[in-house]
């Protein structure tokens, strides 16, 4: 085969890798984006606390139970259609909410939470992204579920419905809160 | 009744495509045949909508009673279905100017070959739509039900223009496509094939630059993250056939003079095509995840992905098989207009592998198991703007080349003083309006002035012809969008801030003031608007508004930002969250040249358009 022959050829092979792709494709869920951070402990991160400033949250804030580190800010008004079941979650059952103000204006913050209650424990104050880039996130609002260790078990991304919560999430936490240290 | 009369015609539609594609002396009556029954079920569909038969499932879940006239007939194209019945009708329509107009110089084999691959192509799409997208699929409800309604997203004038004027350009490249798979079955592309293809690729081109012009403006108001380009997946779509066909118009100018590169000409209408079935594909399978996307159904993927390999390993096959009987030898020196032609078609391709690499990226690594990743704007900046700017260069360089040779000498001469004008203008301009100095912003400005200026000294020096006209239009308009893409990018301003009553906040001079929170209601949302009071750097003061609708149907919420412009800039509001009875999380943006986008772009399609006037003209007298 003569390379004039080869390089007129290169168009259908190059098409066919490409659908061969496609096809592999079709049977993936790009929608559940997992994250590589999956199953490895969580990214090491330390910032201010919002309402103690002197205070810090880091990784030691997660050890011990199950978390769920979810990120949000002023700015989303998807952030703030999940907060009320958020805060209702926080009442009824024993689990550990983290927050992390992705970029937002403290201050805004603040009265947000005065307002509409706060369902977090602690609240980090990421002003520059810089931890939410660490910990591969896309958008707010998104929930990391960590274990006792400290590991990174599940990544949702978008809003907590009590849909979501019942199906998926619910299942996870019960099953990460019998795990034994 | 209605419903039913749509679907038969489609069924009607289909066996005249199977008529077109396979018998050549009913070919042309079939096409017309198939153009009336598409356009009535089209119709019926509006007509659906417009009585908001809720029946109709795809009517259920896009239209609402409440959903304004005007919206509804645009509704009728929001969804899946009735987007892909609008594809096949604007395939018929294509096909059918083309039956009308386009025959004159071209020898009857030739023609009806090219009318009967269009037919297997339009058969191969209603098939999909009656198999697995059936707009008229009825529901009968036992209760009373409303409707789900049309995304808010989507109850804007952009959807009436936007995705129609898209899928004009998107679709008029299958005429081109079978232009050259018809040339290549004939083992002949002459002179007359080359005039002959070459509107059917400039209308397109403009119509599809046209519906990429009207989706960033549309996007950049109505989606309040002032941006006006995602490198989003569907975008990044869109754009690749419009690069490719931008080659290949350049590629034809070369084959029309000196007859050769036959190998490119028949290449670039078979990759554009292909990009184009590959961006409806992306769009309909959900294999990549996007805003663009509909609410996706494997069966349709597999469907779409099976008949786009056909069709188009089908033209490579027959393209590696039969493109050695195009093959000449070409004569020309390095320094030729030839070269800049042929670079012109590599630089872009390469954009396109880029482009494509990055969109397709994603698929590869999931699938192999490496992760789930998406690829974003850094990627997408870092790779096409480097290769965008020698092809800037090469912009402003082409006109003064000569065909076959030009001296080193010659050009030196005429490029010496428009260089140093464009590099000494980018510098002082920027300067005595106050910005900082900023590596690439300099680039860009000055490559913007280069193309401006060589291109401007060139069009005084020759007698202007319609084509020569054309091109010095589009150059310009394409220089002036760099100019808009690179002043935006580096010296725009944002700030978010939460702001009460009457609170005022600065940002690049201009002074905003919260003057007014107010309750109004629309059609079919209630809406808060926030009315601030502007002053300007010279003191003017205006007022400029941005609302946070609430759709009733879906309770859902979306920001409708307020933009005030002029030629220099925008500003631009957009309303957030609220924090408390009367404070609110407010984005802030100054956005200075950035109208000079879509000014250029669309300067740039007039231009393509002027040239297709030259050639209409040009047949007349023939």
């Amino acid at each position: 085969m003569s390379i004039r022959a080869f390089l007129y050829s290169l168009p259908l092979i190059i098409s066919m890798a490409i659908f061969i792709l496609l096809w592999r494709g079709l049977n993936l869920h790009p929608n559940e984006i997992a994250s590589p951070l999956i199953n490895q402990p969580a990214p090491f991160f330390q910032l201010p606390d919002l309402y103690r400033r002197k205070e810090i949250v880091n990784n030691r804030n997660l050890l011990g139970h199950v978390s769920l580190l979810n990120v949000w800010s002023t700015a989303c008004s998807a952030c703030m259609e999940e907060h009320d079941f958020l805060l209702m979650l926080s009442k009824q059952q024993s689990i550990v909410f983290i927050g992390l103000d992705y970029k937002d204006d403290t201050h805004a913050a603040k009265l947000f939470l005065k307002e509409h209650g706060n369902p977090y424990q602690n609240i980090a104050v990421d002003e520059s992204g810089q931890t939410a880039i660490n910990w591969g996130v896309y958008g707010t609002p998104e929930t990391f579920i960590v274990d006792k260790r400290g590991f990174i078990r599940y990544k949702q991304i978008g809003a907590i419905t009590p849909e979501i919560w019942e199906k998926t999430l619910k299942p996870i936490v019960q099953v990460l809160a019998d795990e034994k240290i | 009744m209605t419903p039913d009369i749509g679907l038969f015609s489609l069924l009607l539609a289909f066996f005249f495509a199977l008529i077109q594609g396979v018998a050549p002396s009913l070919s042309p009556r079939a096409v017309v045949g198939q153009f009336f029954c598409l356009s009535l079920s089209m119709f019926c569909l509006i007509i659906c909508f417009l009585t908001n038969d809720v029946t109709v499932v795809y009517v259920q879940e896009h239209s609402h009673a409440l959903l304004p006239f005007i919206y509804r007939i645009g509704a009728a194209w929001g969804g899946h279905e009735g987007s892909l019945l609008l594809w096949c009708l604007i395939l018929s329509g294509w096909t059918l100017l083309f039956r009308m107009v386009g025959k004159r110089h071209l020898t009857d084999s030739f023609f009806t070959k090219v009318l009967m691959i269009l037919g297997w192509i339009s058969a191969g799409f209603i098939l999909f739509l009656l198999a697995t997208s059936n707009p008229f699929a009825r529901f009968f409800p036992t209760e009373l039900i409303t409707g789900d309604d049309l995304t808010p997203l989507l109850q804007d004038p952009g959807l009436l223009f936007h995705p129609p004027m898209l899928y004009f350009g998107y679709v008029g490249f299958a005429v081109g496509f079978s232009f050259a798979i018809a040339a290549l079955l004939e083992k002949k592309c002459d002179a007359t094939w080359i005039h002959a293809i070459k509107p059917w690729i400039i209308l397109p081109w403009a119509l599809l630059g046209c519906g990429i012009v009207i989706g960033s403006w549309w996007a950049y108001r109505e989606l309040g993250w002032g941006g006006w380009w995602a490198w989003d997946p569907v975008e990044n779509a869109s754009l690749l056939p419009w690069l490719t066909a931008t080659a290949l118009i350049h590629c034809l100018i070369l084959a029309e003079k000196r007859d050769a590169f036959k190998g490119w000409i028949l290449f670039l209408p078979i990759l554009t095509f292909t990009l184009s079935l590959l961006g409806t594909f992306l769009v309909r399978s959900g294999v990549l995840v996007s805003v663009h996307t509909f609410a996706n159904d494997p069966k349709r993927g597999i469907y779409l992905l099976i008949y786009l390999s056909v069709i188009i390993s089908g033209a490579f096959t027959l393209y590696a098989a039969r493109i050695k009987y195009f093959y000449q030898a070409p004569f020309f020196q390095f320094m030729s207009r030839e070269t800049s032609l042929l670079l012109n078609s590599i630089i872009l391709l390469t954009a396109v592998a880029t482009i494509l690499i990055g969109t397709l990226y994603p698929i590869l690594l999931d699938a192999l198991h490496l992760g789930n990743i998406s690829v974003g704007e850094p990627y997408f900046n870092l790779v096409f703007i480097p290769i965008m700017l020698p092809w800037l260069f090469l912009m402003g360089l082409a006109p003064y080349l000569h065909w076959k040779k030009t001296t080193t000498s010659y050009l030196f001469k005429k490029m010496v003083s428009p260089i140093f004008l464009s590099l000494t203008l980018a510098w002082i301009i920027p300067t005595l309006s106050g910005c900082h100095f900023h590596p690439l912003a300099y680039t860009g400005i000055a490559l913007s002035f280069w193309v401006i200026i060589a291109t401007l000294r060139y069009a005084k020096k020759i007698t202007l012809t319609l084509p020569r006209y054309s091109m010095i239009i589009a150059h310009i308009g394409i220089a002036i969008m760099v100019l808009g893409i690179t002043i935006t990018k580096s010296y725009s301003e944002e700030k978010q801030v939460r702001i009460i009553l009457h609170d005022t906040v600065d940002l690049a001079g201009y002074q905003f003031t919260l003057n007014q929170l107010q309750n109004v209601a629309g059609d079919n949302y209630h809406s808060i608007e926030a009315t601030f009071l502007i002053r300007e750097p010279n003191q003017t003061v205006f007022v400029l508004s941005a609302e946070q609708r609430v759709f009733v149907s879906h309770e859902q919420t979306m920001s409708k930002p307020g933009v005030a412009y002029n030629v220099w800039r925008d500003l631009y509001v957009a309303l957030g969250a609220p924090l408390s009875d009367n404070a609110w999380s407010v984005r802030l943006y100054y956005k200075p040249a950035v109208r000079w986008i879509w000014f250029g772009g669309g300067l740039a399609l007039i231009g393509g358009l002027l040239s297709l006037l030259s050639f209409s003209r040009k047949r007349s007298g023939a």
